[in-house]
């Protein structure tokens, strides 16, 4: 956990409190797994869920942590099904899919700030399984580099 | 595809701020607000916070350049914004 998240940044705070809602409260699943969810959403497949999903129906649901981390529009009633007869319930399914869902966006927001740091980001686990993205400099300038023009919203 | 739970079972409050904002949109209430009205505690009201300050507080961006990034990222995971 500790290479995600906005260490020091503006986000800090909101970013923690996040993480704190959906790793922590009490809900119809274990905190462990959520964690391990958020871990393997964040980082890629090599990221074992096995341990924490016992009794679970574990390879349905570790193919359904990566189908949202990587292509949540992939997303099927069938998917849901098969975890649904391994016998979870709606609400377990619903702190299994924030986890994914919430461990993918951190990941990408760690990589995202480690480039803009110049550093070597680690490699997108997502890009070894799925088309190459679209590099950002055939987009022109660089998006995320201060706006030119100083116009647009509150100075910091 | 959606959850039963997250389509129809919300709690009291979030189900009365539901049917108002059904009412006063005259529209059916997108998913994502049905998202974040689940179980506010336990996902929906941090990140309404952490999308407020991202979107809408201090940057040297304007809200429209990050409602364009916000609708560019959406776009590239195949999402409609």
């Amino acid at each position: 956990m500790g290479t995600m998240g906005d260490p020091g940044g503006r986000y800090a705070a909101y970013t923690a409190r996040l993480m704190d809602g959906v790793l922590t409260r009490p809900g119809h699943t274990p905190p462990e797994l959520r964690r391990a969810i958020v871990a393997r959403a964040a980082g890629g497949p090599s990221f074992p869920l096995s341990g924490t999903e016992r009794g679970t129906g574990g390879e349905d649901l570790a193919a359904y942590v990566d189908t949202v981390a990587q292509h949540a529009y992939r997303v099927t009633d069938e998917h849901l099904g098969r975890l649904r007869q391994a016998g979870h319930s709606d609400d377990s399914l619903f702190e299994m899919t924030v986890s994914a869902a919430l461990g993918a966006a951190l990941g990408r927001l760690e990589r995202g700030l480690a480039a803009l740091r110049g550093e070597s980001s680690p490699l997108d686990p997502l890009s070894a399984s799925s088309s190459p993205p679209v590099p950002l400099s055939a987009l022109g300038p660089h998006p995320l580099s201060p706006s030119p023009f100083g116009r647009g919203g509150t100075q910091e | 595809m959606r959850l039963g739970a997250v389509e129809h079972r919300h709690r009291l409050p979030e189900r009365l701020k539901l049917i108002l904002i059904r009412l006063v949109s005259g529209r059916r209430v997108p998913d994502v607000v049905k998202t974040l009205l689940y179980r506010p505690e336990f996902f929906g009201r941090a990140m309404c916070e952490w999308t407020q300050a991202v979107m809408r507080g201090p940057s040297a961006w304007s809200v429209g350049e990050r409602e364009l990034f916000a609708a560019f990222t959406s776009r590239l995971n195949q999402c409609v914004f």
